[in-house]
């Protein structure tokens, strides 16, 4: 049975073979250069540069195709879902291939053992070596600017793209042997994929723990991208933007209202003085207020615990998926 | 010796309708058994159920002795070439050949290679450039090297052009006086089976009608031709099967369970009856009450129709 699956498996093998080997080369070439911007802004330095500045210079060249890298990471096991997973059993219905092989000497539970296994390892397996190239191409990246735990960056890092590819392949394999038909199966193997994709990092992955509240002082470091007051008929300032007061650690609260230190919000007038178009001195006026503001978020130290149960989440779902398989097949399913 | 398949009340619905209703027979070992019915009559379903790629909604199926598809072991002993000779398209006659000695315990090498040579396929084409004949006949082959005790076919020769089917047919014979296994094939076609089975069941509507070995079923159905009026009075244990009344005269297909048809109707003329006909017979039978009518009982409804 391993022969036959590998038989009818190899064409599409060779062809994800080709395409890791491609990727490989474009993310060892990043990781290169990301190391060599690295090197010449942090290392090679001795006193004329910042942190500061080699951040914006990382940020500059190198967000756009860490971004662009980390969307194919997530659509690289949404594919194999589709086109590994949906076709695996929903071809051979549409063939009626599956009365053929159903009717050698092999029970049709160790058939589909055998091709889910092989199947969904091999996308685990090329799944896992992309994220673990961009993890490493990323890494002086992600160690200066502190984001992996951001919902941008969170799905394209270390482990969680293997319980990805190990679901949505599964996933496929199942919505194959259900609609029976190729094609659905595939397309609605990536709605699903992609639903997932959407609501676990909105609804689910924020409350994986309960997130830490925290009162912060407005000091002269705070970096804030926007002030904001709520309205025309609104005085209170609110801010935003303030994402690295607690470094490494995932936001979860957006705009927040600034408070004075007798737990009131601060009006227009009272900031209005400060603002006077410069940046760094009108922040540094506005954090003499003695002015704080409360902000809810994961904690950086949770990034790993987050990894392992988003990853074990996904596992489960494919095991649930695989047992409903295994039942199914032992069905009726001429 | 264990028949090769038993069943009691063998019935399988798809949602409210039915494919097979409340199917009992019990076939020998050692039979060519041809199971023959219009599209729809639930031929296939009965194949696939045999094979156990189909679970019955109700009743009870033994297939050599144990509930199809159980296990491997049960697998080995049938060998079933579904409706349309599935083959992977993608893989050559010679890939199906290591799939079959991989996926076989008993899988015959020599047997394999010598169908193969025989019938002329190329070993390294796929099987999807394969004319119609030919991958009937690499199926064929694949179910036959696994050296089953059973082999089903389903509608093997439906879609098989007339020289093409009685190759095929003729290979199919070859096979089994070679092998020594029971065969179940299934046609809507009563000519493909004529030449080739010794048993036959006759299937419409859903309903097994008439199932035995070929000469015992033509030993007990005759047609009855006398005056009309004449035949509207049989006595026991004689089951009318079809009715054909013109002004003068009464054409009857009966049923004689005693054996003594001639004595007991000394008035009529009792003339053979050709397998067609009888089998024809049953499949009108079955499709009047499949139209509504109000009874079995045809001495006082004359059919209309009749070919």
């Amino acid at each position: 049975m391993i022969w036959l699956t590998w038989r009818q498996f190899r064409g599409q093998a060779v062809i994800a073979l080709g395409a890791l080997a491609a990727l490989t080369i474009f993310l060892v070439i990043l990781g290169l250069r990301i190391r060599g911007t690295y090197d010449a802004n942090v290392v090679d330095c001795a006193t004329t540069c910042s942190l500061a500045n080699a951040r914006d210079a990382l940020e500059a060249s190198y967000l756009t195709p860490l971004l662009l890298t980390g969307f194919l990471v997530v659509l690289v096991p949404a594919l194999l879902g589709a086109f590994w997973g949906a076709p695996l059993v929903a071809r051979e219905i549409e063939t009626g291939t599956h009365r053929l092989v159903w009717n050698q000497s092999i029970t049709r539970t160790r058939w589909l053992a055998v091709k889910l296994a092989l199947v969904t390892l091999a996308g685990v397996a090329v799944a896992g070596a992309f994220s673990l190239l961009l993890t490493w191409a990323a890494s002086p990246y992600d160690k200066l600017l502190s984001g992996r735990f951001e919902p941008l960056f969170f799905p394209t890092r270390n482990i969680v793209p293997l319980g990805y590819a190990a679901f949505a392949v599964v996933a496929g394999i199942v919505i194959g042997l259900v609609l029976r038909r190729t094609i659905p199966a595939m397309a609605i193997t990536l709605a699903v994929f992609a639903a997932l994709q959407i609501l676990v990092p909105t609804l689910i992955r924020p409350y994986l723990q309960a997130p830490v509240t925290q009162t912060v002082a407005f000091t002269a470091d705070t970096r804030v991208s926007e002030f904001s007051s709520g309205g025309p008929n609104s005085t209170g300032i609110s801010i935003n933007g303030y994402d690295n007061t607690v470094p490494g650690s995932w936001m979860l609260s957006s705009r927040v209202p600034l408070m004075n230190a007798a737990g009131e919000q601060v009006t227009r007038d009272t900031v209005a003085d400060c603002l006077k178009g410069d940046m760094r001195r009108d922040m540094a006026c506005i954090s003499q207020l003695d002015l704080h503001f409360t902000v809810k978020y994961q904690p950086a130290d949770r990034y790993w615990t987050f990894q392992w149960l988003e990853l074990g989440a996904y596992l489960l779902l494919g095991g649930v998926l695989a047992a409903f398989a295994f039942w199914r097949v032992r069905r009726s399913l001429s | 010796m264990t028949p090769v398949l038993r069943t009691e009340g063998l019935t399988k619905r798809y949602g409210r309708r039915p494919a097979l209703t409340d199917a009992t027979l019990t076939i020998p070992a050692g039979r060519i058994v041809g199971l023959v019915g219009p599209n729809g009559a639930g031929k296939s379903t009965l194949l696939n159920l045999i094979a156990g790629t189909l679970v019955p909604t109700a009743g009870t199926i033994e297939v050599l002795g144990s509930r199809p598809a159980a296990n491997a072991e049960q697998l080995a002993k049938v060998g079933f070439v579904a409706q349309d000779t599935p083959v992977y398209a993608g893989l050559s006659v010679d890939d199906h050949l290591r799939m079959g000695a991989r996926l076989n315990p008993g899988w015959d090498v020599t047997l394999a290679r010598q169908r193969v040579a025989q019938v002329g396929l190329d070993p390294a084409q796929k099987a999807g450039r394969l004319s119609g004949g030919q991958r009937a006949q690499l199926a064929l082959t694949l179910a036959a090297a696994k050296r089953p005790r059973l082999l089903l076919f389903d509608e093997p020769v439906a879609s098989l052009d007339p020289l093409a089917r009685r190759a095929f047919l003729q290979s199919l014979m070859e096979f089994v006086a070679e092998l020594e296994v029971s065969v179940i094939l299934s046609s809507h076609l009563l000519a493909d089976l004529e030449r080739v089975c010794d048993h036959l069941a006759v299937l419409a509507d859903s309903r097994v009608q008439l199932i035995g070995d070929v000469e015992d079923l033509l030993a007990v159905h005759k047609r009855l031709v006398g005056a009309r009026g004449e035949l509207d009075a049989l006595p026991p244990g004689i089951e009318i099967i079809q009715a054909d009344h013109t002004a003068r005269q009464s054409t009857l297909v009966v049923h004689d369970t005693t054996g003594l048809l001639a004595q007991l109707m000394p008035g009529a003329d009792v003339e053979r009856l050709d397998l067609e006909d009888m089998v024809l017979a049953y499949l009108t039978r079955a499709a009047y009450i499949a139209a509504g009518a109000p009874n079995r009982s045809y001495a006082e409804q004359p059919l209309e129709a009749q070919r």
